[in-house]
């Protein structure tokens, strides 16, 4: 046997004696087929209310009684996003954006009912996932287990023993890593488990998984690599340990909570009422349809009435009050896509920002990693709501044509009894319009959004490699 | 007292000691200027209300002015409602970046309005706020545990615990010098800045001591619980991965497990069903006579049933009245959904005895207000806001009087409704 696997298996040895790191890690396991579980059940049943609402919704539209195209602009159109099967291992922000939404025209709603304002404050501690075990629990145990790989050995002197009998130092640092990568492996297993098993269900792809089981096991070496660093380097193994829960203390509790208060404060968002009243003075001065004498509006009409050789809108072959509807609603959706390209701008400002804090925490880099591979983080619930917008966007002016052709402007402006009967078109139009269908990103965008927090995590490794081995070489020096 | 200086000197000497104390403070110092940073910016927000909201329904005005037309102005206005930060939130900012804090409303549904959110980043809101709740809840104990994990074990390791032991005032006596003043440090860092912060918030006298016991005694529980491990006379490694590990456990693990099970053990009939059934109410009315409509609403405001007939056109007596009819069909259902999350927030508080992390942050919360019965309070005031908006333009749509720009003045303003906050 050689040198390393003797000492790996050595290390391995005095782990299994230890009864306090034997219990720590069977906790650990049970805490993760815990987290697979529930966060597995919990995905399931969001994933299925949110089904069920959407055929609800999907069934009451089709079910409207011959009406007015406008009511049903009005009535609208309420969809949910769907949870994709990756959201079990990291459910990302899923909890913290609103997953329904009401679609209606000339106005953009806010996306409600998140989990987190329906939740207690017990929600804000974390949500207990695969990825959250492995990201913020599984390295504080590999601390545990070992920071004194090294610092122990040369605490009672057998450093020197072992250095004499011809071990070399980076045999000895070998295989000390080899034993704590082969904990760290076993800790990672039963979410990779989990992780395989969601491979298993429809919709999955491979390409983001193996993306996420390349980042999660380079963070676990990171952490392993670091470990034996301090080990090294300190001279007290009490010293050590108290480094290491610094050092995880600041890289996974710290910074990730400080770098987006900092973000917040560089850049600020716009707030909803500020958007709304700005969309509306901008919509005045683009053109107001409820103004006779607007210059928009005017030149609007008179085009109309010469593209088609009317004298008055009256003698129109559509609809004249359907036409506006359509020009109406060009112009809001316009400054709709306009407000929430400049916020989605702003925060991907903040989030660069939260990105850049990476380079003193990995956990960072990890996080964003995990969350763009499973498609929960804020591109992903930006994907949701600019398909929602396009598809209200077409939903709408699908009734507005249905206005301008199929019911007369003369009907559409009488006021008699019976004018609310002529105005009304078949209920069978209803069933045609196509429904809202999420179309989620594809494995290769997946896999390739999650690329720069994998390249992050895997310089750190580098650079982590790099001074283990200069710690290794300074090893037993005297000082 | 000059041995306790002695001590406190002794103590200072130490790298790790004078290092933890220092960072704890600076700790302490970001996280109040960050809650004060965010606080006021909800403020500021606030604050530009008006000039926005003047803007805004003067448009509407120079409209509705046309026609002197009360349904028009109470379909076209936007009325603000806010919610202003309570002067102990930038302590504990709990749910308040999550939740609007200016939300506006008209006269319509309100079921289908009061539910809206303001825009947030998800992802800066992921990990939680970085305030002085988290640095006491989060990181305090770990402190702790730096300062008192060898409280004992390293004078037994150096060889010197039988000799302090029986020195005279040695022994038990100066274990708890040592004890307070380590405690001291600690509560000093974290206490100081706070008080200092809180004053200038001008929070009131009597929350700041609240505030100043509750670190004492999170503190406490966990001086006790590492004097509770140091009595297992292991070393200080084992100590110190102990406290750790026990750290992990009551601040991080525990939470989350527990988050879950009162998801499970408390179903909230979801929100959305709510919004869904209020709109197929409010939208079923055009499809249904419109005197039903009407006979509903008179009978359950009969202040208004001797208004004019309505006639064939589209009239707004109706339109407006069918909504409230909206929002009374789903009002049991919203009385359920309340109560659960109300239900799911007295779980939580209910572990917060069991579990002082919890605890600690649900008390800071709920004494600054940012918890999630502060926000359904919040919603509270928008519905009797919202009430007094009804109101006032029934008055001039059921008694057919007309509108003009004088009467947007007269609209009602939300400032009435902030004040009932303090409760």
């Amino acid at each position: 046997m050689s040198p390393v696997a003797l000492i790996a298996r050595d290390e391995l040895r005095l782990m299994v004696r230890n009864r306090v790191a034997v219990i720590a890690f069977a906790l650990l396991i049970l805490l993760t087929l815990v987290a697979v579980a529930s966060s597995w059940s919990h995905r399931q049943r969001i994933a299925d209310l949110r089904a069920r609402h959407q055929q609800a919704a999907a069934d009451a539209f089709d079910a409207q009684p011959d009406r007015h195209p406008h009511r049903v602009v009005h009535y609208g159109s309420f969809i949910f996003r769907p949870l994709g099967p990756l959201a079990a291992f990291d459910p990302g922000v899923d909890a913290f954006t609103g997953n329904s939404m009401f679609l209606e025209g000339h106005r953009q709603n806010t996306a409600n009912f998140g989990d987190v304002r329906q939740s207690s404050l017990l929600v804000r501690f974390g949500q207990l996932s695969p990825a959250f075990v492995l990201q913020v629990v599984a390295p504080l145990l590999l601390v545990f287990l070992g920071f004194a790989a090294v610092a122990r050995e040369r605490e009672r002197g057998t450093l020197r023993v072992l250095m004499m009998q011809g071990v070399s130092r980076g045999q000895l640092v070998a295989g000390k890593l080899a034993a704590l990568g082969v904990v760290a492996f076993a800790a990672a297993t039963p979410a990779l488990i989990g992780l395989t098993a969601i491979a298993a269900q429809p919709g999955a792809a491979p390409l983001p998984m193996l993306v996420l089981g390349i980042g999660y096991l380079a963070y676990l070496a990171l952490w392993c690599v670091v470990i034996l660093t301090v080990s090294a380097l300190v001279p007290r193994s009490r010293d050590a340990l108290l480094a290491l829960i610094a050092l995880w203390a600041v890289t996974t509790i710290l910074v990730p909570r400080l770098a987006p208060d900092i973000a917040g404060q560089m850049h600020t968002l716009r707030n909803r009422l500020q958007t709304d009243v700005a969309i509306a003075r901008d919509l005045r001065r683009m053109g107001d349809s409820h103004d006779p004498d607007d210059p928009h509006f005017a030149a609007f009409k008179a085009a109309t009435l010469k593209r088609y050789g009317a004298a008055r809108v009256e003698d129109l072959p559509v609809n004249y009050k359907g036409l506006l509807a359509l020009e109406g609603e060009r112009l809001t959706a316009a400054l709709f896509d306009r407000y929430a390209a400049e916020s989605f701008a702003v925060q991907a400002r903040q989030n660069a920002v939260v990105a850049g804090a990476s380079a003193i925490s990995p956990a960072i880099a990890l996080r964003s990693l995990s969350m763009a591979a499973a498609g929960t983080d804020l591109s992903g619930h930006r994907r949701f709501l600019e398909q929602a917008e396009r598809y209200r966007y077409a939903l709408v002016q699908r009734l507005n044509r249905m206005q301008a052709e199929g019911v007369a402007y003369a009907d559409d402006t009488a006021t008699d009894a019976g004018a609310d009967r002529r105005k009304r078109v078949d209920a069978a139009n209803w069933r045609a319009m196509p429904d809202f269908a999420f179309r989620p990103a594809g494995p290769g965008t997946l896999a390739r959004a999650a690329l720069p927090g994998l390249a992050v995590v895997l310089l750190w490794l580098t650079a982590a490699g790099a001074l283990l081995a200069f710690a290794t070489y300074r090893l037993g020096a005297r000082r | 007292m000059s041995l306790y200086v002695h001590e406190l000197r002794l103590l200072l000497r130490q790298r790790l000691s004078r290092f933890a104390i220092l960072l704890l403070a600076i700790l302490t110092i970001a996280a109040l200027a960050a809650g004060m940073a965010a606080v006021a910016r909800q403020r500021a927000s606030i604050a530009a209300i008006p000039a926005a909201q003047a803007e805004d329904i003067w448009a509407v005005a120079d409209y509705v002015v046309r026609t002197r037309d009360s349904g028009s102005a109470a379909y076209y206005s936007f009325h603000p409602t806010w919610d202003p930060p309570a002067p102990l939130a930038f302590a504990a900012l709990g749910m308040r970046d999550v939740s609007p804090t200016i939300l506006r409303v008209r006269a319509l549904g309100l079921e289908a309005q009061i539910y809206d959110g303001d825009a947030f980043n998800p992802e800066l809101a992921l990990p939680g706020r970085f305030d002085f709740a988290f640095v006491l809840v989060f990181l305090a104990p770990l402190f702790v545990i730096a300062l008192f994990h060898d409280l004992v074990s390293s004078e037994r390791e150096a060889g010197r615990a039988r000799t302090l032991m029986a020195l005279p005032r040695g022994g038990q006596a100066l274990w708890r010098r040592r004890t307070a003043i380590r405690f001291a440090l600690l509560w000093l860092s974290l206490a100081f800045p706070f008080a200092i912060a809180a004053a200038v918030e001008g929070v009131g006298a009597a929350a700041i001591v609240a505030v100043l016991a509750l670190i004492a005694a999170y503190l406490l529980f966990w001086i006790g619980a590492a004097a509770a491990v140091g009595r297992l006379r292991w070393g200080s490694v084992a100590n110190a991965a102990t406290l750790a590990g026990a750290w992990l456990l009551l601040v991080l693990i525990v939470p989350t497990l527990a988050n879950v099970a009162i998801d499970r053990a408390v179903p909230v009939r979801e929100g959305a069903e709510i919004a869904l059934a209020q709109r197929e109410a409010v939208n079923r009315a055009w499809d249904i006579p419109r005197e039903a409509t009407m006979r509903r609403f008179y009978a359950a405001h009969p202040e208004w049933a001797g208004s004019a007939p309505l006639g064939t056109a589209f009239n707004y007596k109706w339109y407006l009245a069918f909504h409230q009819n909206g929002d009374a069909e789903v009002a049991p259902a919203v009385a359920v959904y309340r109560a659960g999350l109300m239900r799911r927030e007295a779980a939580a508080r209910a572990l917060g005895w069991a579990l002082p992390s919890v605890g600690v942050q649900a008390a800071l919360t709920r004494l600054a207000r940012t918890d999630l019965k502060a926000q359904l309070e919040y919603q509270d005031r928008i519905r009797a806001f919202h009430a007094a908006l009804r109101r006032f333009y029934y008055g001039y749509l059921f008694t057919d009087r007309p509108f003009d720009r004088s009467d947007f003045d007269r609209a009602p303003r939300y400032e009435r409704f902030a004040q009932a906050s303090d409760g």
